[in-house]
């Protein structure tokens, strides 16, 4: 091969490693950008004046008085819309019943869209259902409602060969020549009289409960759920992580069988599927200790705290040899046992370390859903007091996110609820990954120094 | 539950009280033997460090080693105060008496022992806390119950350090300087009040004027302690100590007052290595 | 000092006798809880058997290892679990196809090609590249991907396979047409290399145009599908892949590296013929357990991969919805829960049964691959 074939080669090989670390920081941007913008947005968005009752009715909050004055002027700006309904539905009466039949089907489903974005109809009975009682409660929600209230859509199967086509008309189309046809025009030109958008900053959306399976409010409970189940993980896993890094770094004798045998059970442990844990607590923890009597944040504690085991003892372990060895001579010298030396002089130099180790694996125990679907989580709860936690399984966040999007069954009206907790999971754990990155810096800074 | 079933260092209190039970008060000890081996070897795996070493080593006087590097003198000063135990395959022969006792003997706590004889590492190794807890870490460790200000005021005086420091006591050791932290080392290990002081090349990573403060230091705490000093600066040797060792390829070789080492010396390799020809 | 004092280091015997037993229960005491992860497995492994059991005595290996019938709910159940082993494999398969490469090329360029501070950025990268959550994994690939690949599947490929082809086809042209004429020197070489790089780049450029309008014709019934469940599962795999090849290039020092480049070798050279072959078991290692992140992932395979226990036709056909061991595990548990004793419910045990092993298996060869990899780059 010539040079200049040679000198392409390298080129490009340097290119293809350059090329693929892009590729790897764009997957992230791909992954964070949606995660950040459409997460945000359970927080930050153009409320309606529906999310202020909400808040209002719910949870006793915000301004009665003001948001009754509002009230007032939005009925006002709704009243041609159910105006022109009632007409529309007594020209109906009053007409030919195949004119009726022609339409019963299309008005049912504007008025299914109308109730969804405005609330139930004046002067009708409270619906069942809390979802119902109330409209849209998000502009970018009703924004799309309105467009289903302007189009109707269907799939066109005509082609065979190819997959369905979405086909939309205007409703104006099929209510041409009707008392009903300017409803078309009136509504998407008075949208914001009617709802009042206002950009709102919907902090307590990590602290609230939620009504209607997350239709309305927060997952404060879903979030103490994760949050009693790391810290139930860590409380397990650190006792035992740590004190088994001592005795391997410390005590054992080094290169003997019983370490090497050791090692292979951690490293094993590791390498586990997460969702094995998950079916050994339900058989280990729950059948057969009965920790509970079924599912339990106890339970789940002590199956998450297992699988951080290996991470912890590991962390440990590095961190215990990576304190130099002088410092251990010098306490040795001085008289110390080596229990002494080990509590006083090693384990607070090597705590910066141990803590990052912890601080991942707390990380690692927050995110893990697969070990808590048998053991501790549930998709519906309250949020739980401290003594309930041995006994009451609890929603989390990670379990939470998966019932929501994949069992839930309006799937495509809670996208926010979904995009926000998954938002606060990723946030959550890439904040605790920061602290121990910070910890870490910080270790080789005094390292250097 | 770990921490109680540990060996727990014997408080001063139980210690008074169990030692003359086990032993009979002994009879004053001769001035001129603290700390003697007897055909003492020590042997890392099968081969010998320190081989069949025969040497009287007296109370309240300054003892060098020296030798060329590999010698043996290093692991002769650890194993005085049972440090080799921590080397894996580290094994003793032979007597080393200490007081009287034998100190590879059953009936001997190397915890214990340890208190007893101080030791001073090659390269400064202050912990990473502050000035005062170094020097307070031992006697808290070990249930001191004076003052423990006192204590540390006292031992960072006697290590000349005091007028340095004493405005930072709660400053980090690791902001001194090397020559500083060295002589903290020695406040640390003397805080123990401890019979005699093990010192393992206490200058070899320090600059010509810490070693000089060093070596000061070392001529004033002979008063106090009984120093065994491990050096391969023969100058230094000259300087400070007493008496002089020489060891070469584990042995013994020669051992007398300082000034016959370094002037007429008897064995032939001694004064090899004293004029330089090896080394 | 009082002789008491000096003496003190000595203890009775009894006393002696004391400290020893006191050290040596704490000495049990730590190593009994040091054990505890090696009870932890040892009662995993236990556990998942005693539970797997009933199901091999009730139903025998050859309808589960063999056929692939899964109709565990139906009134007569059949639980040939083939089609699920396959699905695990083939989405294995496909998330180390796409993660190795870009994994291990990323690793050489992390740890040879970039100055120190490019790489103090890259890390953090990697690090919550990691450290994001599975389900989070899961749910953008259900939410995100999985309607942009139903909708815009076929021309997303083409595009993809158009952007890697042609460079790719370009360097091959080159570097064939290079190769196949250094029989010749001089001007003849010349020509002839002028006419293979033509005729070459002829075919290539026909190959990649038939590529890609093939698969931009690709209609792809669900976005839920193997391929989809792949591409997300190695992008989970690559951290572990990057962080621990990118150790092992590390180790093979800096001596070999000059010894390369002083006999005048380029970098893609020295690293293709001298760093990488002398690293080679740790990155064998790097890859086993990116395998073994991806057989063992729950969430995003239950979400996303459709979940149909069928053999994908032809067999390679990524675009089709797969089912795994894991999402089996965690989609009928919730159902066979309460039916415990049923074949229902030991079946899942007897597949978990099967993934530990997998895992313990995979775990013991990464193991010997380390290890080999460790005495390479201490010589």
């Amino acid at each position: 091969m010539n040079l200049a074939s040679r000198k392409l080669i390298n080129r490009v090989f340097t290119s293809v490693g350059v090329l693929s670390i892009l590729l790897m920081a764009a997957t992230l941007v791909v992954i964070m950008g949606p995660i950040v913008e459409r997460g945000l947005g359970a927080f930050i968005f153009r409320g309606t004046v529906e999310h202020r009752r909400v808040l209002l009715q719910q949870f006793g909050r915000g301004d009665r008085e003001a948001l009754e004055a509002e009230s007032r002027e939005v009925a006002a700006a709704r009243r041609p819309v159910y105006d022109l309904l009632e007409a529309f539905e007594a020209q109906l009466t009053q007409g030919p019943a195949e004119l009726r039949r022609q339409y019963r089907q299309p008005l049912n489903e504007l008025k299914q869209h109308l109730q969804g974005l405005l609330g139930p109809f004046p002067g009708k009975p409270e619906p069942v259902l809390l979802r119902d009682r109330y409209g849209e409660t998000r502009w970018d929600q009703a924004r799309a409602r309105c467009d289903h209230i302007v189009y109707a859509e269907h799939y066109d199967y005509s082609d065979p060969s190819r997959m369905g086509l979405l086909v939309r008309t205007p409703r104006a189309e099929q209510f041409a020549g009707t008392v009903l046809e300017p409803l078309f025009t009136y509504v998407p030109a008075h949208l914001e009289e009617m709802l009042r958008p206002r950009w709102t900053c919907y902090a307590r959306f990590l602290t609230d409960v939620s009504y209607d399976s997350h239709f309305f409010g927060g997952i404060g409970p879903e979030l103490l759920g994760t949050f009693y189940l790391t810290i139930g993980a860590i409380l397990f896993a650190v006792p035992l992580g740590v004190v088994s890094a001592i005795y391997l770094t410390e005590y054992a004798r080094p290169g003997s069988r019983v370490v090497a045998l050791l090692r292979t059970c951690i490293s094993t442990l590791a390498g586990v599927p997460s969702i094995v844990f998950g079916l050994f607590g339900l058989a280990f923890f729950i059948n057969t200790l009965r920790v509970s009597p079924s599912k339990s944040v106890l339970a789940g504690s002590l199956t998450l705290g297992l699988l951080i085991l290996p991470l912890v003892i590991r962390a440990a372990e590095e961190a215990i040899r990576s304190v130099p060895e002088t410092y251990k001579l010098a306490a040795l010298s001085l008289g110390a046992t080596r229990w002494r030396t080990m509590v006083t002089v090693l384990l607070p130099a090597a705590l910066p370390g141990i803590l990052t180790g912890i601080v991942i694996s707390m990380g690692r125990a927050a995110g893990e859903t697969a070990p808590i679907i048998f053991t501790a989580a549930v998709s519906v709860g309250q949020p739980l007091a401290l003594w309930q936690t041995f006994t009451e399984p609890t929603p989390a966040l990670p379990w939470n996110i998966f019932n929501l999007c994949s069992e839930h069954q309006a799937v495509d009206e809670i996208r926010h609820v979904q995009y926000g907790m998954v938002f606060t999971l990723v946030l959550l754990v890439l904040l605790l990954n920061s602290t121990a990155i910070f910890l870490r810096a910080r270790i080789s800074r005094k390292l250097r120094g | 539950m770990v921490t109680t079933a540990m060996p727990q260092p014997v408080r001063p209190v139980r210690r008074e009280q169990q030692a003359p039970a086990a032993n009979p008060p002994a009879a004053p000890l001769p001035e001129t033997a603290h700390v003697r081996t007897d055909n003492f070897s020590v042997y890392y795996h099968d081969h010998p460090a320190v081989n069949r070493v025969t040497l009287t080593i007296p109370a309240g006087k300054v003892t060098a080693i020296i030798g060329p590097s590999g010698c043996g003198k290093s692991t002769l000063l650890r194993a005085i105060n049972r440090m080799n135990d921590f080397v894996p395959g580290a094994r003793a022969e032979g007597q080393l008496w200490y007081c009287g006792q034998d100190v590879y003997g059953p009936n001997c706590d190397p915890v214990e022992l340890r208190r007893r004889i101080g030791m001073v590492f090659q390269k400064p190794n202050p912990f990473p806390k502050s000035i005062f807890r170094n020097v307070a870490w031992a006697p808290k460790i070990n249930g001191y119950r004076g003052d423990l200000e006192e204590l540390v005021e006292r031992s960072l005086r006697q290590a000349a350090l005091w007028d340095e420091v004493k405005d930072k006591l709660d400053r980090s050791a690791l902001a001194l300087s090397g020559g500083q932290q060295q002589r903290l080392c020695i406040a640390r290990a003397i805080a123990m009040q401890p019979d005699v002081l093990l010192m393992d090349e206490p200058c070899s990573a320090l600059d010509p004027i810490a070693t000089a403060h060093i070596e000061d230091l070392i001529d004033q705490l002979k008063t106090q302690y009984t120093v065994v000093l491990v050096t391969h600066n023969m100058q230094q040797a000259g300087r400070v100590s007493d008496r002089t060792a020489f060891m070469y390829l584990g042995e013994l070789v020669e051992v007398d007052a300082t000034d016959i080492i370094f002037t007429r010396p008897n064995n032939p390799r001694t004064q090899d290595y004293i004029t330089g020809r090896f080394g | 000092m009082s002789s008491g004092l000096a003496a003190s280091f000595l203890i009775s015997r009894s006393a002696g006798r004391r400290k020893r037993l006191a050290g040596l229960l704490g000495h049990a005491a730590l190593f009994l809880t040091a054990s505890s992860s090696a009870l932890a497995i040892l009662f995993i492994f236990y556990y998942i058997f005693r539970d797997a059991l009933p199901f091999f005595r009730q139903r025998g290996l050859r309808e589960f290892l063999f056929s692939t019938a899964w109709y565990p709910s139906s009134p007569e159940p059949a639980f040939g679990a083939l089609a699920i082993f396959y699905g695990s494999g083939l989405v294995t398969a496909g998330a180390v196809l796409f993660a190795v490469p870009l994994g291990v090329s990323a690793a050489i360029c992390l740890s040879d090609t970039l100055p120190f501070r490019a790489r103090q950025m890259v890390k953090p990268v990697i690090e919550i590249l990691a450290a994001i959550p599975s389900v989070a994994f899961g749910f953008l690939a259900l939410v995100v991907l999985a309607p942009h690949l139903q909708q815009h599947g076929g021309t997303m490929l083409a595009v993809v396979a158009g952007v890697l082809g042609l460079p790719v086809a370009a360097l091959g042209t080159w570097v064939a047409s290079d190769l196949c004429t250094t029989r010749w020197t001089g001007r003849t070489r010349q020509v002839l290399r002028g006419v293979a790089v033509l005729v070459l780049g002829a075919i290539a450029l026909l190959a990649l145009y038939h590529g890609v309008s093939f698969l931009k014709a690709l209609q792809i019934a669900s976005g839920t599908n193997a391929l989809n469940v792949a591409l997300v599962l190695g992008i989970m795999a690559l951290p572990t892949i990057v962080s621990v090849s990118e150790d092992a290039l590390q180790a093979v020092g800096r001596e070999l590296r000059e010894g390369a480049y002083a006999l005048g070798a380029t970098r893609a050279e020295t690293m293709l013929f001298v760093v990488i072959p002398a690293a080679r078991s740790g990155i064998a290692a790097a890859i086993i357990l990116g395998i073994m992140r991806a057989i063992g992932e729950t969430m995003v395979v239950w979400m996303a991969s459709g979940n149909a226990a069928q053999i994908p036709t032809p067999w390679y056909n990524l675009l089709q919805p797969v089912r795994t061991l894991t999402a089996t595990i965690a989609g009928d548990m919730g159902e066979a829960d309460h039916v415990t004793g049923s074949a229902r419910y030991h079946v899942l045990f007897a597949m978990a049964l099967c993934l530990v092993v997998i895992s313990y298996t995979l775990n013991l060869v990464s193991e010997h691959f380390v290890r080999r990899g460790g005495r390479v780059g201490r010589r």
